[in-house]
């Protein structure tokens, strides 16, 4: 092995990346691109969501509960409607994501004692925010009807706990429950797929293209030379951006970084390994850029995006689709990030996913080494 | 005229049929979005793993336990009798949830005071957290309510029927089970035509740019207008073919209602079509080769999918992020798309958004066609 | 070891894809410091059996060495002592001048003290002396080729290979290159060239003229348009040309009949008797003759005689 032939292969490389800015933006701009796009973008927590109300009893009692729930950040009352009609429009059209309907008989009942329904008609056409906005509303009237039991038995002579069970919730790793540490760990997958597989896969399919390969393999440069000094850049650049996700998630998204930085790298390092090896495999299969770039994107970036756990929780897909997620590198990966971030567990603890990742890592470069070969057919 | 342009319908159609890669996207990316938006992605939650700690081993900590076991959103895997086993199995990631119980806990609600329940939640995924604390708080505030109906009737039986109590009645309207899947699938129709044209036509304009073609075909009697529309015309009917294509999967495999009218569906389809062609060509007017036509619309499509609404709900991102996102019309087709299959809705309610992509299409493809009668020139 | 005689041993070489026969044992050798010359249409197996001489592709069969060393068993060796210069220009089109240079200066390992001393001269060699930093893909054609050269022999290697080395370059360009290629033939480099500019052909020291695969003649120019023509050559001018062309290749006696430019050539087996009875012939035809003389042939009429079969279906020219 040629140190020199190597260096000279990596240098003409790197001046070609700097030459295409196309090349370059992938490598500078698409990181930063991607961070602030899911940090930003991806973002379940909701709040002021607009409700329309129908109160048909107008008491003192409804006031006071249509005053809790705007008082919640959650929830913000646009408008007061006189039947039910009306709030269904505004579902249809969107103007209101719920519908809060208090009975007319609302205070009377209540007076009367018994129980008493009040409806919150919800869009659910997107099932999270539904799911959400029911849960926060069923907080609400839970804590507005414990204040009227507690109230009502005390006139009674009754002292009892308003609240008998006291949940006590305790968030761990993301104490805020911000989407955004969730999801801005994984997207240094993201980067590392499209840097270590989508622009890896041109290299080879490009000198094939353009026909400078004939001459490049005419030289005494080995097999492995043109492989490593290829590939060596994209091993720099694609560290060099791990560092800048990792600094801007920490740095701006105050994303938690309990773990080790020492792990981080070695996970990413792996990482990286993997999605140059494929990337070169598909370079070297593919023979036309178009094709190797279509086929890196589809196998490498698509499932880190959708299959890896970086948007989607794994435990929540049907059986066969969570078995189908370990033939992917990502899922491993992805594991791996949120562990180190949120988590800090300790290396030691992290062979579960760090085994098979290494495993797939030499697996797959001993495949791309095998896959070239300086022949013309 | 027209006969030119059936030519170069044909033409066109033939060239996409004929290359493998074409092909491909033709059939590859409807499929796999079609599984992984109807199967993998998912908001839902159900079977969360659990473990219950008892350290109060009574009547009542098991009857409040054996509510968990039996609820569906839960998965009880263990029964421990140390909470640091429980913090254990979360630190390790071989759980989610750890429910504690501790001493004493029948011994205070059969005295009418607080008896507290311990909820530890690995939040990593903090969306699931946050659903599932949900569930916890909503189960147990129902036992609760139990231990204190018995508790009033064991000390005042005569009160039970009195007490005032207030429910909530959820009616999630258009999704009445919250299904995820009625979320996305209609949404993919949206997505994946915005995958398909844009690539689609942005190579087919650049391919031929590319070759040399172009110029051939320019010193035809053809006028430039002509040129576009036949370059356009068969992927504005692959599209439609396409949309339609997966309506029907969504509707016959998915079991997804379509409660709306097919014309208001497909007026906002083909005013859609016509926004993505013109993003198209403008795509195909900076770039010189495939590939960069290429890595250009990857870079569109992303922030495109991510912005619109398609998984992540408009109202939860940044202010500015929001109003970027009224200039991207798939957020008024994906209004259209649920809008027609969930709401049924019509047109009185969506001409908001048939105007706005009506106003894009307009201005995109004008824009489009001067950039292109420039660049031809 | 000792330097062979040969730099260049070609034995039986055959390549076949599939059912086509690209090379069909060839036999030839080349010695030190020859500028051999491998002449054909396209598609006739010359870059093939470059590309195996150089270790690119595997032969079928047969075997080959260059600088003492077996091409199907020790490419890297072979690789180590050639330049090459392939058919389409395949330098880095998006790098400067330089980089260039610098990269295969890498590849072939030049040690550093000779780097600088061997990169001025490729750079004067090339006529690029100042345009170190222009970008390779914005130099003229002329200028490129000769850059490749410059790149293929930064090792200074005993062996050149240089693949139809001149297409697309223009005629002044094309000759300056052979100047160059002659100075380092000269100094003792073994060149193997391809090409389908007859004119080329008479620059190299001997000819190899393949056909389909099969070497059908080998020679230095001289002795193949001496030798290797079959029957001897007319020159005639007349008018008009096409009536006469077509209807001497029917006539009796001509093996072939040809436009040449603004005249014809005919293939006879004697010139002398021939030449009457093709003056009576072309009268009869209304045909009328300005001039005929016997000619020597030219490389090309070589060529052509001994590709073509007389007769209705005739191979186009090279």
């Amino acid at each position: 092995m040629s140190l020199t032939r190597l260096l000279a292969v990596a240098r003409k490389e790197v001046l070609q990346i700097i030459r295409d800015t196309r090349s370059l933006a992938i490598v500078v701009v698409m990181p930063v691109t991607l961070m602030l796009l899911f940090g930003y973008g991806v973002n379940l927590d909701l709040k002021e969501l607009p409700v329309y109300v129908c109160d048909q009893d107008g008491s003192q009692q409804s006031q006071d509960l249509l005053k809790r729930f705007q008082s919640t950040k959650y929830f913000e009352i646009v408008r007061v409607v006189d039947n039910v009609p009306a709030i269904e429009h505004a579902l249809d059209s969107g103007e209101a994501k719920m519908g809060i309907v208090i009975p007319w008989n609302f205070s009377q009942r209540l007076s009367q004692g018994g129980s008493v329904q009040v409806q919150a008609i919800v869009d659910a056409t997107d099932d999270n925010t539904a799911n959400v906005l029911m849960g926060y509303a069923q907080g609400v009237v839970q804590g507005y009807s414990t204040g009227i039991q507690v109230a009502w038995l005390q006139a009674h002579g009754l002292t009892l706990q308003p609240v008998p069970i006291n949940v006590a919730t305790r968030t761990w790793y993301n104490e805020d429950l911000e989407s955004s540490a969730f999801i801005i760990p994984g997207v240094l997958a993201l980067v590392m797929s499209v840097i270590g597989a989508f622009l890896t896969s041109l290299t080879i399919a490009r000198e094939w293209e353009r026909g400078s390969m004939e001459q490049l393999i005419s030289t005494p440069v080995t097999a492995m030379e043109i492989m490593l000094g290829k590939l060596a850049p994209y091993f720099v650049l694609g560290m060099i951006d791990v560092a800048v996700c990792a600094v801007l998630a920490i740095a701006w998204f105050h994303v938690p970084f309990r773990g080790s930085y020492m792990t981080l790298a070695f996970s990413s390092a792996l990482f990286l390994v993997t999605v140059l090896s494929l990337g070169f495999f598909i370079s070297v299969v593919a023979k036309s850029q178009l094709a190797a770039s279509q086929i890196a994107l589809i196998i490498t970036f698509l499932p880190a995006f959708l299959l890896s756990g970086f948007l989607f929780s794994i435990e929540q897909m049907p059986v066969v689709l969570q078995g189908i997620t370990y033939l992917f590198p990502a899922r491993y990966y992805v594991t791996l990030l949120k562990k180190i971030f949120l988590k800090g567990t300790p290396a030691a603890m992290l062979t579960a996913d760090l085994l098979p990742l290494a495993g797939f890592t030499v697996v797959l470069a001993l495949v791309a080494t095998r896959s070239f070969h300086k022949r013309l057919e | 005229m027209f006969g030119r342009l059936k030519q170069m319908l044909i033409k066109e159609l033939i060239q996409v049929v004929r290359d493998k890669r074409t092909r491909f996207i033709l059939i590859g990316p409807p499929v796999i979005q079609m599984l992984v938006f109807g199967y993998a992605a998912t908001f839902e939650i159900h079977n969360v793993s659990t473990v219950m700690v008892d350290m109060d081993h009574s009547q009542e900590s098991r009857e409040l336990i054996s509510r968990f076991t039996s609820s569906p959103y839960f998965n009880v895997q263990a029964q421990l009798n140390d909470a640091n086993q429980a913090h254990n199995l979360i630190d390790q990631g071989k759980t989610t949830l750890a429910l504690e119980i501790d001493a004493g806990f029948a011994q205070k609600l059969r005295k009418g005071e607080t008896a507290p329940l311990q909820v530890i939640v690995d939040a990593t995924n903090s969306n699931t957290a946050l659903i599932a604390s949900s569930y916890v708080s909503q189960i147990a505030l129902g036992y609760a309510q139990q231990a204190q109906q018995q508790r009033i009737y064991s000390i005042a039986p005569q009160l039970i029927d009195q007490i005032p109590s207030v429910q909530l009645e959820q009616r999630p309207w258009y999704n009445p089970d919250l299904r995820s899947r009625w979320f996305f699938v209609p949404g993919v129709i949206g997505s994946l035509t915005t995958l398909l044209v844009i690539t689609l036509t942005s190579f087919a304009v650049v391919r031929e740019r590319e070759i040399g073609t172009l110029e051939q075909i320019m010193v035809t009697p053809i006028r430039p207008v002509e040129f576009i529309v036949g370059k356009t015309l068969p992927f504005f009917l692959i599209g439609l073919f396409d949309a339609l294509l997966i309506g029907i999967v969504g509707t016959f495999w998915f079991q997804i209602p379509f409660r709306g009218h097919i014309p208001v569906l497909l007026t906002g389809l083909v005013l859609f079509l016509i926004c993505m062609l013109g993003m198209a060509l403008l795509i195909s007017t900076v770039s010189a080769t495939q590939q960069q036509a290429m890595v250009t619309a990857f870079f569109v499509i992303m922030p495109t999918i991510t912005f619109s609404g398609f998984g992540f709900p408009i109202r939860a991102m940044p202010h500015w992020m929001q109003l970027a996102s009224y200039a991207i019309p798939l957020r008024y087709f994906l209004v259209v798309l649920r809008g027609t299959y969930l709401k049924g809705v019509g047109f009185d309610i969506l001409w908001p958004q048939m105007a706005a992509m009506a106003g894009i299409g307009l201005f995109g493809m004008t824009v489009a066609i001067l950039r292109f009668h420039k660049a031809l020139d | 070891m000792p330097e062979p005689a040969n730099s260049v041993v070609i034995e039986n070489l055959v390549k076949r894809f599939g059912d086509f026969v690209a090379v069909d044992h060839l036999n030839l050798a080349v010695g030190k410091g020859e500028v051999f010359g491998f002449l054909g249409p396209n598609g006739a197996g010359k870059s093939t059996t470059i590309r195996m001489l150089c270790g690119l592709i595997r032969p079928t069969s047969g075997r080959a060495q260059v600088a003492g060393f077996d091409v199907g068993r020790n490419p890297e060796s072979v690789r180590q002592n050639i330049g090459y210069m392939s058919q389409k220009f395949s330098l880095y089109n998006d790098l400067k001048v330089i980089e260039n240079l610098r990269l295969f200066a890498g590849l072939y390992s030049v040690p550093s003290a000779k780097l600088k001393d061997r990169i001025e001269w490729a750079i004067e060699m090339a006529n690029l002396k100042g345009q170190e930093n222009l970008i390779t893909g914005t130099l003229p054609g002329g200028w490129k080729q000769r850059l490749a050269l410059g790149c293929a022999v930064l090792h200074q290697p005993p062996i050149l290979f240089l693949d139809e080395p001149t297409s697309g370059v223009d005629p002044i360009s094309r000759r300056e290159f052979w100047d160059l290629i002659q100075h380092m033939a000269e100094a003792g480099v073994t060149v193997f060239v391809t090409t389908h500019y007859m004119e080329e052909a008479e620059y190299c020291n001997r000819l190899a003229l393949i056909f389909r695969g099969k070497m059908v003649a080998l020679g230095t120019p001289g002795e193949l348009k001496r030798d290797s023509m079959k029957g001897e050559l007319l020159l005639i001018e007349c008018d008009p040309l096409g009536t006469a062309v077509e209807a001497l290749q029917s006539a009796p006696g001509v093996m072939d009949a040809a436009v040449f430019g603004n005249a014809l050539h005919l293939v006879v087996q004697d010139a002398a008797a021939a030449e009457p009875r093709i003056k009576e012939f072309l009268h009869n035809h209304n045909v009328s003759i300005s001039r005929i003389e016997k000619i020597r042939p030219t490389l090309e009429d070589v060529f052509v005689s001994l590709t073509t079969t007389r007769g209705p279906a005739q191979e186009s020219k090279p």
